[in-house]
């Protein structure tokens, strides 16, 4: 069927084994790609009782109908796990060649299971799946191991870990065509634990499509709307998504020195216009892509892809730090050594408030630029003060007893919008099923950037509707897959008009959008099943009980209890936040 | 108890839904959906002239007292909440739409405001057209593909997460049927000046 291989490809790395077999059709329908399609399979293959870091975890790569078919911005692929950070269902996506390469090798899906003797890297040419000695890779940092297995963007595409992947931290990224990240939650110590170096794929297929002339007018109707959108022709081009700092800054809701302030007096300093003036060399984009977001920024010692809003904040305000060359190369680093930009600069700005306070002995400080290279350095390696890093920020103010001090939900550190200026994306980071995550249906479209309207930020009332409506969607997107920023100049009609005219199967916009409840709920039940309760849907105190005390988000704590009640009936859940059976069999997953 | 901002929302809507000659004073009605409640406007509540108890707050997925008091068109809107992603549902009496509903099966726009954002506007017929379940269920069929569609010689339901944003495609049909009406009056050749405009009534 036109959108699908239809073929699993299942790599047992403990044997060296692989097999394939024919996907599921009826899952594919009910669950896309992706990651709806990951969720879907891990619920099966792993439980309880698997540790994250063990061989019995697996990583299942997933691309999705749309993939490879030349959709804008048609270039993303996923990894599902369960996270080594949150023990939580865990799904990461990425951009770049990789995923429109894995396309065309003829595989929806790649299940990687078990643990090699020895390092291992695996070369997929469509049917001839080779596994290599990695002994030498072992130890290499990612732009290093990526030249050498031969990237070339579309043709030859890898996709790898770095030190931090091999030693286990729990914040390490996959990376994929050098500086493209399946960064969140951990899967790169997942891969790590696994003795897997790097995966290089080689594809010839071409994706089949069930109604070119219905595509093509979609596919040029869709140009029309992305080149008459501001945010997806000017700003997202000219500045990178770092055009979010001035703004986020404004209103009020830009984490500041581990959530301490609402607002950074430094932005202006990190922000997408100083990026744009003073460090760009040139604008780069993903595979298909008529935005063009990617940053390629040039400093005295580095030149490399980025930084995007989320790493500029995480090493800048989050750590007080105006010094952008210092965030550039803090990128830059992390993406060499493989580590997530937002846990690692939460983390370190969690141990520079640990420290300021006396919590923690180390010489970590709001503000200190000179730290942020050798303090990522250590946590990549598990040397020094990174040894307690490595872990994550939850580990960390755990380990000097002041949990508290983590700014994460259910163990993943939230990105840079403020929740006190920002109800909604309160309960987003609180109900979000990989943990604190600003992918999991961002709300900083209605309350902040008014798509696809504007809708007051402080409202508490009524909120919940529309923090499910963008889980739901967002789990969609996440399932087809495309990239979320298409969603700026294009709603969500057209996903579901494209994905009827790739596949041949007819899916009206709520069909689409019940996809992604499908999926959303599946996920709530694996985490349900992993343990987690209603008292996980929650944020750090300080969100709930410290309001800012000056700013425009002055006075605001987030009023998570009446949004949760809300959320929880909307979602038609019970008060303890567990799925009705007769919401589950609505969707599909009755007996789960 | 309806927050405030909910209220003021209703009544800007309300209030330029009737000064634009979308509405007779009466006409109409507006609705949000709060998680697992629908607020919509009270039954014979005039939508130019709101006051806080003309919003009445109720349950989607079956009645309560709230029913009593709420808009005639309440199942349609609860039909249309619960078989579409839509948060807010505008439902208005757009006049020249309407008088091409009575001899078309589809709003096909030809100016380029509306060609942009709505491609094609279904017309729905059913008789009984005030609240029926035959109504609210032909009406919640054909939102599953469309933003808004029109109840042949009745009036338009358009969908979005916001007031705001159901609004926008209610005018907007409105407008693109007046520039058609007088492009009729003009009776000029038409000169096409969009691309693929072939496709449009296959969106």
């Amino acid at each position: 069927m036109a959108g699908w291989s239809e073929k699993i490809l299942d790599i047992d790395l403990s044997k060296k084994t692989y097999k394939t077999y024919p996907l599921d059709m009826e899952m594919a329908r009910l669950f896309i790609g992706g990651r709806g399609l990951g969720a879907r399979l891990l619920w099966e293959m792993v439980g309880p009782e698997v540790d994250p870091l063990s061989p019995e975890n697996v990583l299942i790569f997933t691309n999705g109908p749309l993939t490879g078919t030349g959709y804008q911005t048609s270039n993303r692929f996923s990894v599902s796990t369960k996270s080594p950070l949150t023990g939580t269902v865990l799904d990461a996506n990425s951009g770049g060649f990789w995923g429109m390469q894995f396309k065309k090798a003829g595989y929806d899906v790649m299940i990687v299971r078990g643990k090699a003797e020895r390092p291992v890297w695996i070369e997929i040419k469509n049917d001839e799946i080779t596994f290599h000695d990695a002994s030498e890779l072992w130890g290499m940092r990612v732009f290093a191991v990526t030249q050498k297995l031969g990237q070339n963007n579309n043709k030859r595409n890898v996709l790898c870990i770095g030190p931090a992947g091999e030693n286990l931290s729990r914040i390490a990224s996959i990376m994929n065509d050098r500086e493209r990240a399946l960064a969140r939650g951990g899967p790169g110590a997942v891969m790590g634990s696994k003795n897997l170096k790097a995966i290089v794929v080689e594809g010839k297929e071409r994706p089949a499509i069930n109604d070119p002339e219905r595509f093509k007018f979609l596919l040029y109707e869709t140009r029309k709307l992305l080149a008459a959108s501001p945010l997806t022709s000017q700003a997202l081009p000219e500045f990178g998504t770092v055009v979010l700092m001035n703004i986020m800054n404004n209103i009020g809701a830009l984490a500041t020195r581990n959530h301490q302030q609402t607002q950074f007096e430094g932005a202006e300093a990190i922000s997408g216009e100083e990026l744009t003036e003073k460090y760009l060399v040139k604008n780069a984009s993903c595979w298909a892509c008529p935005i063009g977001c990617t940053r390629i920024s040039k400093t005295e010692k580095v030149e490399g892809e980025g930084p995007e809003f989320e790493s500029t904040w995480a090493f800048g305000a989050q750590c007080g730090i105006d010094d952008l060359p210092a965030i550039i190369e803090a990128n830059t680093l992390c993406n060499d050594l493989g580590l997530d930009t937002i846990s690692a600069g939460s983390t370190i700005a969690c141990a520079m408030e640990l420290s300021e306070k006396g919590y923690m002995d180390s010489d970590l400080r709001f503000g200190r630029a000179d730290q942020l290279a050798p303090t990522i350095e250590a946590m990549a390696y598990r040397k020094d003060v990174g040894a307690d890093l490595a872990d994550g920020s939850l580990r960390l103010a755990t380990k000097y007893g002041h949990t508290e001090l983590s700014m994460s939900a259910k163990g993943m550190e939230m990105p840079a919008y403020d929740p006190r200026g920002m109800q909604g994306q309160g309960l987003l980071y609180a109900t979000s099923n990989r943990g604190g995550c600003h992918m999991r249906g961002n709300m900083v479209g209605p309350e902040v950037l008014g798509l696809p309207k504007m809708i007051d930020r402080f409202q508490v009332q009524g909120k919940s509707s529309f923090v499910i409506l963008h889980q739901n969607v967002s789990a969609a997107i996440d399932s087809l897959v495309v990239c979320k920023f298409t969603n700026m100049g294009v709603s969500d009609e057209y996903f579901a008009r494209v994905l009827s005219s790739v596949t041949g199967i007819q899916y009206d916009t709520g069909e689409l959008t019940r996809v992604g409840e499908r999926v959303w709920n599946l996920e709530r039940m694996y985490n349900l099943r992993e343990g987690f309760t209603r008292k996980d849907d929650t944020l750090p105190p300080r969100l709930l009980n410290d309001a800012p005390t000056d700013g425009p988000s002055k006075g605001w704590v987030v009023q998570l209890e009446p949004m949760l009640k809300e959320y929880y009936r909307g979602r038609g859940w019970d008060e303890n936040g567990v799925p009705k059976p007769k919401k589950l069999a609505d969707l599909g997953l009755a007996g789960l | 108890m309806i927050d405030q901002r909910i209220y003021e929302m209703f009544c800007e809507i309300g209030r330029d839904l009737y000064e634009g000659n979308m509405i007779s004073s009466h006409g109409g009605n507006l609705s949000v959906r709060l998680g697992d409640r629908v607020v919509i406007k009270r039954r014979g509540a005039q939508l130019g002239r709101l006051k806080p108890h003309d919003l009445i707050e109720t349950r989607l997925d079956k009645n309560d007292s709230g029913v009593a008091l709420a808009s005639t068109e309440l199942l349609v809107h609860r039909t249309v909440y619960l078989n579409t992603p839509a948060l807010a549902i505008c439902h208005c009496h757009p006049r020249t739409a309407i008088a091409f509903s009575l001899s078309r099966d589809e709003l096909v726009p030809i100016d380029n405001e509306a060609s942009y954002l709505l491609k094609k506007v279904p017309v729905v017929t059913e008789e009984f057209a005030s609240g029926t379940p035959q109504m609210a269920h032909k009406v919640a069929e054909a939102l599953k593909n469309y933003k808004i569609i029109m109840l042949r010689g009745h009036g338009s339901f358009a969908t979005g997460q916001t007031l705001d944003e159901a609004f926008h495609w209610s005018s907007t049909l409105e407008e693109s049927c007046q520039i058609e009406l007088a492009v009729k009056q003009i009776n000029e050749p038409f000169i096409e000046y969009r691309k693929m405009s072939e496709s449009y009534n296959k969106f």
